[in-house]
């Protein structure tokens, strides 16, 4: 469904110049769960940005689907984002005057599609937090926060959904129950792009890529009994 | 729930934010109330004070004096035309004043609506001194000479009736209750007039019918004072009609007065809304301000709406919504705090006026800071609408 074909991202210019990526070629099955490794700095997270759009390239293509999409403009990447790609972030990015209902509604009235209230109460049950709905970011945990990003990033039915470092912030158990609810999405057919630290975590998803100074340095397939 | 719920969410976490905000529309737009006010005010005091000079219109008998000379020899003057005015005519002048102030003011009331008042002048002997007799018709007289003040007595209120100036009543030792001889109609004097300063000092009133009949010239008058009750009425279009329709009589518009003092007030108000709009230029540029900080703080946020399918459109949304919270609060509060300033200051900008509240301006005022508050979102929202989402994030 995705493929990336030899992605460059510089940063800067002259003495300044970063290469965050350097021709990184990827493909991504329907259904794929892939976990991305490497140091700080290695250009995970910039990877995961230009996937979906929220970054530009300076070279190569992505193509979703069979189309390219690093070369769209802003109107249709937000249609990509209205209903493909959807992210999670280590920082949860929830908007702190909104409730976790209105957190996770956001994205059903940006597309405009009429703010369907049960459809968001199924998926925060959904995700754990049935009781949860109406207290604001400030009153919930971290797990929790991330639990209604996860949601919010459900409830446009995206076939991809890229997360970055989803349990960075988290300790282990916590982690681990996170991870459970990617799994269970992946095994709904949803393909995921993780980018992680932990070697535990990255272990469960079926392929592991490690980048290393913008190149991928290893491709390993798992075949751990899940 | 919609897009501007959350907005007003937003709004209401950030308060001080964005009462900030407001307060730079806030100041623009009192300072404009606030002179418009005072303005108003001024002008309805001037318009009060204008109404005191009279007529606006004078009509006499179309005399015109021939010189007659031979050679260089000047033969003296030879007088052609009538000295007076047929009172038949009057209906024919009230027709034309009429229907140029209904025309101006689009009035349908066929009623009178400007008040004329005839004189008939006579010169006759009061104790063997000779004086002006004024022939008037007291009601319409009244209203034109607003300015009178009957002293001791009363106002001309039967044939008989003659109202004396203070000169006159001085010099010829005339009390209340005293009979004049007018051309061997007597008279009794019901009122003595304070001293206005003119010539109506040295004159007698009384009424136009008894002088008519007094002086035999019934059906005539010498002059006709005609005003009308608007301050925009056209007076000087009714003069050129009166001059063109009617034959024998030449009417002159008497507004240079007026005019000139208008003028001066019209140049304050300009002045002051000069200054006004400076204010509100400032005020816009603290908005302006105020929102790009609003922007710069709320990057993270509208990286986040961009990330879960916010169009650029949808961001700049969000902040017209919010100009327009800070628009309206604005306008609220400005055209309380511009009334409240014209209360403090407008009697001492014009000595000794009543200032009242205008409702009229409060929309005004609250489309102003409206479209201050939406013009000074535009930029900062279509900069906020094009950050690249990764950058926002970055930035935190």
């Amino acid at each position: 469904m995705l493929e990336i074909n030899n992605v460059t991202k510089i940063y800067g210019e002259g003495t300044a110049r970063v290469v965050a990526l350097d021709r990184v070629s990827l493909k991504v099955e329907d259904g794929d769960f892939i976990a991305i490794m490497g140091p700080s700095g290695s250009g995970k997270s910039t990877f995961l940005n230009i996937i979906g759009g929220l970054d530009r390239l300076t070279s190569g293509e992505v193509m979703l689907d069979g189309h390219r999409i690093d070369n769209l403009g802003e109107n249709e990447l937000v249609d990509i984002r209205r209903g493909k790609i959807a992210y999670v972030f280590q920082q949860y990015h929830l908007l702190p005057s909104l409730t976790a209902m209105e957190n996770v509604l956001l994205p059903l009235i940006f597309c405009g599609n009429g703010a369907d209230e049960q459809k968001v109460k199924t998926i925060l049950a959904r995700v754990g937090l049935g009781k949860r709905a109406e207290h604001k970011p400030s009153q919930l945990s971290g797990g929790e926060q991330q639990r209604v990003a996860i949601a919010r990033a459900l409830v446009s039915g995206p076939s991809l959904i890229l997360a970055d470092e989803p349990t960075g912030n988290m300790d282990q158990k916590t982690g681990n129950e996170i991870l459970e609810l990617f799994k269970e999405l992946n095994k709904e057919g949803r393909s995921i792009l993780m980018v992680t630290h932990s070697a535990d975590i990255a272990k469960q998803a079926k392929h592991i890529i490690t980048l290393q100074d913008g190149q991928i340095i290893s491709k390993a397939a798992l075949q751990l009994v899940r | 729930m919609k897009l501007y719920q959350i907005v007003a969410k937003d709004v209401m976490r950030r308060k001080r934010r964005v009462l900030y905000a407001a307060l730079g529309v806030v100041i623009g737009t009192m300072t404009v109330v606030g002179i418009l006010t005072m303005a108003f005010a001024g002008q309805a005091r001037i318009y009060k004070q204008l109404e005191q000079y009279g007529p606006n219109l004078t009509v006499i008998p179309a005399i015109n004096n021939l010189d007659m000379k031979l050679g260089n020899l000047s033969m003296g003057t030879l007088t052609v035309g009538d000295n007076y005015i047929p009172q038949s005519q009057v209906p024919a002048i009230r027709q034309i004043a009429d229907s140029n102030i209904r025309e101006v003011m689009k009035i349908d009331d066929q009623g009178d609506i400007a008040t004329i008042a005839p004189q008939l002048y006579e010169n006759t002997k009061v104790n063997g001194v000779s004086v002006v007799v004024v022939g008037v018709d007291p009601e319409p007289e009244r209203l034109v000479k607003s300015w009178w003040n009957v002293g001791k007595g009363n106002y001309i209120d039967g044939p008989d009736d003659v109202l004396v100036g203070s000169m006159t009543a001085e010099l010829l030792k005339l009390n209340v209750g005293d009979t004049v001889m007018l051309n061997n109609s007597p008279l009794k004097i019901a009122g003595i007039l304070d001293e206005t300063g003119s010539s109506d000092d040295y004159q007698i009133f009384a009424p136009l019918a008894s002088v008519q009949k007094a002086f035999d010239k019934d059906g005539m008058v010498s002059s006709l004072d005609i005003r009308a009750l608007c301050n925009s009425c056209p007076v000087e279009t009714i003069a050129d009609s009166i001059n063109k329709n009617v034959p024998g009589v030449r009417a002159v518009a008497v507004k240079q007065i007026a005019k000139s003092e208008m003028g001066l007030v019209d140049k304050m108000s300009n002045l002051m809304l000069a200054l006004g709009g400076i204010t509100l230029a400032v005020g816009l540029f603290g908005v302006v301000n105020t929102m790009m900080s609003s922007v710069h703080e709320r990057i993270k946020d509208i990286g986040i709406m961009r990330a879960v399918g916010a169009s650029r459109n949808q961001i700049i949304k969000v902040f017209i919504y919010e100009a327009l919270v800070i628009g309206v609060l604005g306008g609220i509060v400005g055209y309380l705090l511009g009334t409240a300033l014209a209360y403090a200051i407008g009697p001492l900008v014009f000595e000794g006026t009543t200032i009242s509240f205008v409702p009229q301006y409060f929309p005004l005022a609250l489309g102003v800071s409206i479209v201050v508050a939406v013009a000074a979102t535009i930029y900062p929202a279509i900069r906020a609408s094009q950050i690249r989402v990764a950058d926002s994030f970055r930035s935190v």
